[in-house]
């Protein structure tokens, strides 16, 4: 019956082979408040910004930056994610290399050192919590990682923790988890890309997971702390129905994967309208010489606030026609946000009222 | 494996794959998908569901009742059908202009009462009872028409009240002369040829039927009156606001209905000259059911004379088949509203889903494979390497002008372009500040050429092929051409005039995009990728157009050769340029000068030397180009994903090539962000200036060439100097 079901709806359109994609509104809502954000510096794809000895930080390439310029630390390879203990040690996530945690004195340990795509870290008291977004995929391949999980968002990605020299997983089969945070109850709140939501995830009692929220408008990428209570989710790209689409159809995806740059495909993207290769929308039709910023588009930059059951409260857009796209992590400092637009090259510095 | 022998592996991939694309090209090549939907876009597809519901009643009632089909039984029935015909054209008429006429019943009664009376009784002759018959039913919608029409009552409790009247009248006028009718006995050969005639074998009333219906077929379908009344059916509001007399259009329906069923009494008085009371009783309903079941709409608007003798001949067989059967006399009504509930759900559910059905089975994608695309990046030395030469083009008009396709230049330098809003719009030389209406046409401008008396020949998107003389007089040259042959789509009319250039004897060479798309669905065409598109020829000479090329992958420009021996045209979706020979040896003949294009051509126009400039309106993506080969995958992304989320071959940066008679490209002029000059569809050169015009653009572009003879202009190079 199922299966009869299953074909049913391939051939129709409908059920799991609909194409359906939820809207931007209520708290979500657009507005122009990241791309008119200031720019605090420019920088080569700036990945994941963090506090660090009180000063503001950010991954960009092999190497962390300070927004003067300077080189706080260079990593032997592409670092992949970011953490500060509050005891001021710094875990490095490399890029097919585990993770490094360097102490306050610069000693360098190393840990997890089989996980290749180390996207997420996050200290608690005693141990260190790793996201790995795929065990297929490098970080520079995480395009492929969707296409390859089709339209389940099926993935291959793990949760380990790291606890005096003890690596346990604590889940697994995630659709590229992105980012991490620590619930009030405990738990481990893990941002599900390719699914779209966020999932909590007890880590004593592993197998037990809830979602807190689901089905998201875009890719969630980092979560972060916000002051006076929250949490704040970095989002990198729409989803969009043509996205979807492609994801329903393997036919096309496997060819696709297969023949194009993946510059060129259509698929979410950290920056799009970079070369006239790029598949163009109906709706991305410029009309007497503008885009429209609700135009459909591969990139897009949004900065979530969600509350403390990590429902959506408020909202920040770079949209369609902006550029601070790509947005992969934010920081708050007081009524600054910092937010690092991996595909603008920049990090910008939003004020936030209150 | 050493670097000379090729991948044994890779080359049976290559050529499974190609065993499989061609597996696919043959079944898009064989079953044309596009006929179901152009089906189900004809208007008389909705004449089908009833046309087959008639034939299975006749099978069904044919197959139980022995005799159904000998000559006596089919004679008699085409009789009553001949009567009954007459009063469901007459509900008919009425529910097409969206009312309801109850007392047909009532009227047919008095029709049999008048007629009686006045040939059995006042021995008027034939034609003197038929004027009276008719005088009174007509008098009767006269009344109905009056209170419904011009008094705006309720046309359902209105006509019930005449029904309940007319039929309480009659009642008393059959109790007081019943016995005197009953007692005449005219002696009249027409009244008995009218009763019992046949002509060929075919009953009298199935002729007068048969000449009701198609006077009113004509009516309907050809006349004011008729087109007056569906428009009153199908909105009342719309058509008061277009200035149509509702009252009056409703008035004459009822009128209309009146005569129509005087009429069917008429002959039923001939036939049965019987004075009985039962005379049309129930007979609205009976009316209403065929005319529903036929497919005319109860709402109005939807109507036909074909649609209500299906539905007569429905409902004649069975309440005829019912009584022939023995059945109790309750049974025939509880069939007919059986019938009417099945007709009226079926009529509603496919009305309302045979859009969907349409719009979903009408994109009917082929595979379009194309060439690998020449490379266009930097440092690759194609000669399409792209460069920022059109970066600083300076703009005219910038906000003043919406959707340029193309411009041109007359022989005192004022510039001409279309618009959005229908115009042809003038800028003046020499600074081209200052702009003016030229002309308005109303559809939106293509293609623009001036042809040797000066004449501007415009290709108009909806309307077809127009020029404009220098006294500013619009003129129509022609919307249409010959009708392809076994074509299911009407493809007579031009839907999308596209570009035109003129050949040295007159004779206008211009393309249409797509024969199955408006102007704005043009992306629905690219999803397609069907030659739809073809080349005609307008020759002023005897006011005739032909089709010349057809199956053309969107025809966009069109240019004539400099020996004026050919025409270049360009194939948007194939994105290739053909040549196509209309003198010579090879006259008819068509080849290929440029197979395979790194984007979608535009317009062609003559270079000041000797070459051709070519618009590339996109470039080709590879997404795009893999869907290309994935019809499958089209068509779903069609009937799955909203158009806005489409991939769309890449319109937002293109560019401008020129290449020469052989078709090698000489040189492309880009501006690769697109910020200054975002589309390009055309361009013309004037005195040592390239000026750029856009479709989806608010400006036109003006690029000044170093090399180019700073006093060529293409009226003087076509049709020399003044």
């Amino acid at each position: 019956m199922s299966v009869f079901r299953r074909v049913f709806n391939e051939l129709t359109g409908r059920g799991d082979a609909s194409v359906r994609v939820p809207l931007l509104d209520g708290a979500l809502r657009p507005n122009q408040d990241i791309e008119e954000a200031d720019t605090v510096c420019e920088a080569e794809a700036p990945d994941n910004v963090v506090s660090y000895r009180g000063e503001v930080v950010f991954s960009s390439g092999s190497k962390i930056l300070k927004s003067d310029g300077q080189t706080v630390l260079e990593a032997p390879a592409a670092i992949t994610a970011l953490a500060v203990s509050p005891d001021d040690r710094l875990a490095v996530g490399l890029d097919g290399a585990g993770v490094m945690i360097v102490a306050p004195d610069g000693a360098e340990t190393r840990v997890c050192s089989h996980l290749e795509n180390p996207t997420a870290l996050l200290f608690l008291d005693d141990a260190l919590v790793v996201a790995n977004g795929s065990a297929n995929n490098r970080n520079a391949d995480w395009k492929r990682d969707l296409m390859e999980g089709g339209r389940a968002g099926l993935g291959t990605g793990s949760v380990w923790l790291s606890r005096e020299g003890q690596e346990t997983e604590i889940a697994n089969g995630l659709g590229y988890p992105y980012g991490l945070a620590l619930a009030q109850d405990g738990r481990l709140v893990v941002s599900e890309g390719w699914k779209h939501r966020l999932l909590a995830i007890d880590p004593n009692r592993p197998e037990r997971r809830e979602e807190l929220y689901s089905d998201l408008p875009a890719y969630p990428a980092r979560l972060a702390r916000a002051e006076g209570g929250g949490y704040w989710l970095a989002a990198f790209a729409p989803r969009s129905q043509m996205v979807e689409f492609v994801l329903r159809e393997a036919g096309y995806r496997n060819r696709m994967v297969a023949e194009i740059h993946p510059d060129h495909w259509v698929a979410p993207s950290m920056k799009s309208r970079q070369s006239f290769l790029e598949p163009l929308q109906g709706g991305g039709v410029k009309q007497l010489g503008i885009l429209k910023p609700w135009a459909p588009s591969w990139s897009y930059g949004l900065v979530i606030r969600l509350g403390e059951d990590f429902i959506p409260v408020s909202s920040h857009h770079s949209r369609a026609d902006g550029t601070h796209h790509g947005v992969t992590s934010v920081l708050q400092d007081g009524n600054r946000l910092y937010v690092a637009s991996r595909g603008g090259n920049k990090i910008l510095s939003l004020h936030i009222g209150g | 494996m050493t670097a000379n022998t090729p991948n044994p592996g890779a080359a049976i991939g290559a050529r499974k794959k190609s065993l499989a694309s061609q597996l696919i090209r043959l079944r898009y090549d064989l079953i044309p998908d596009h006929l179901l939907g152009e089906i189900l876009a004809k208007k008389w597809v909705e004449n089908v569901a009833p046309f087959l519901f008639m034939v299975l009643t006749i099978a069904l009632f044919g197959s139980l009742i022995d005799g159904f089909f000998a000559p006596s039984s089919i004679v008699n029935m085409v009789r009553q059908l001949g009567e009954f015909g007459l009063i469901v054209l007459a509900m008919m008429l009425v529910i097409g202009a969206g009312g309801i006429d109850l007392s047909v019943g009532s009227n047919f009664a008095l029709a049999n009462f008048v007629a009686l009376a006045t040939m059995h009784i006042l021995g008027w002759p034939v034609w003197a009872a038929l004027m009276a018959t008719l005088a009174a039913c007509a008098f009767v919608g006269l009344l109905n028409g009056f209170l419904v029409g011009l008094l705006r009552l309720r046309a359902f409790l209105t006509t019930l009240v005449t029904l309940i009247i007319v039929r309480a009248v009659v009642d008393m006028l059959l109790l007081r002369h019943a016995v005197s009718i009953s007692a005449g006995f005219p002696d009249s050969l027409v009244w008995d040829f009218i009763a019992m005639g046949s002509v060929f074998g075919i009953p009298f009333s199935a002729i007068v039927l048969l000449v009701a219906a198609l006077v009113i077929h004509v009516l309907l379908t050809r006349t004011r009156p008729g087109w007056r009344i569906m428009a009153v059916g199908g909105s009342r509001r719309s058509a008061h606001n277009s200035g149509i007399s509702v009252r009056w259009t409703v008035f004459g329906t009822y009128v209309g209905a009146g005569v129509l069923v005087g009429m069917a009494g008429f002959m039923y008085a001939a036939r049965l000259s019987s004075a009985g009371a039962d005379a049309g009783m129930g007979l609205e309903l009976a009316a209403l059911t065929a005319a529903v079941l036929g497919g005319n709409a109860l709402g109005g608007g939807r109507a036909s004379s074909a649609k209500a003798i299906m539905g007569a001949i429905t409902v004649l067989v069975v309440t005829n088949s019912v009584i022939r059967m023995g059945m109790p006399s309750g049974v025939g009504s509880i069939a007919l509203g059986a019938v009417l509930l099945l007709a009226a759900t079926l009529d509603v559910r496919f009305l309302k889903n045979r859009y969907k059905l349409l719009a979903s089975v009408y994109v009917s994608p082929v595979v379009n494979e194309l060439p690998p695309a020449p490379p266009t990046q930097a440092g690759s030395g194609s000669a399409y390497e792209v460069n920022d030469r059109l970066h600083d083009v300076e703009l005219i008009g910038l906000g003043e002008i919406e959707a340029p396709e193309d411009v041109i230049l007359d022989r005192n330098d004022n510039l001409y372009c279309g618009s959005r809003q229908g115009d042809i719009v003038r800028f003046l030389a020499p600074d081209y500040k200052k702009k003016e209406i030229f002309a308005h046409i109303g559809g939106q401008p293509l293609g623009l050429a001036f042809d040797r008396d000066d004449n501007l020949y415009v290709c108009v998107g909806g309307m077809g092929l127009y020029y404009i003389t220098p006294e500013r007089e619009v003129v129509k040259a022609t919307d249409e051409t010959n009708r392809t042959p076994f074509s299911i789509n009407d493809d007579s009319r031009l839907r999308l005039a596209d570009d035109l250039d003129i050949a040295p004897d007159g004779r206008v060479f211009f393309s249409e995009g797509t024969i199955r798309y408006e102007m704005h669905d043009w992306p629905v065409d690219s999803i397609e990728a069907r030659g739809n598109g073809r080349i005609l020829c307008y020759d002023p000479r005897d006011g005739s157009t032909k089709t010349v090329v057809r199956n053309i992958r969107f025809a966009n420009g069109v240019c004539v050769s400099f020996d004026g021996k050919s025409v270049l045209y360009a194939e948007t979706f194939g994105c290739t340029i053909k040549r196509y020979w209309i003198e010579g040896p090879k006259a008819g003949t068509v080849e290929t000068i440029i197979g395979a294009l790194p984007g979608h051509p535009d317009n062609i126009n003559r270079a000041s030397d000797g070459n051709y400039w070519l618009a590339l309106v996109g470039m080709r993506t590879p997404a795009m180009d893999l869907a290309a080969e994935m019809p499958g995958f089209r068509r779903r992304m069609s009937r799955r994903v909203a158009q806005d989320e489409w991939i769309y071959p890449n319109i937002n940066t293109g560019c401008v090539v020129k290449f020469d008679e052989e078709g090698n490209i000489l040189e492309a002029l880009w501006d690769q962000a697109g910020a200054n000059h975002p589309m390009i569809t055309s361009m013309r050169e004037h005195k040592g200036s390239l000026f750029l015009g856009g479709l989806s653009n608010n400006r036109i572009g003006r690029y000044r060439l170093k090399d180019a003879d700073p006093d060529w202009t293409s009226c003087d190079h076509y049709w020399g100097k003044k």
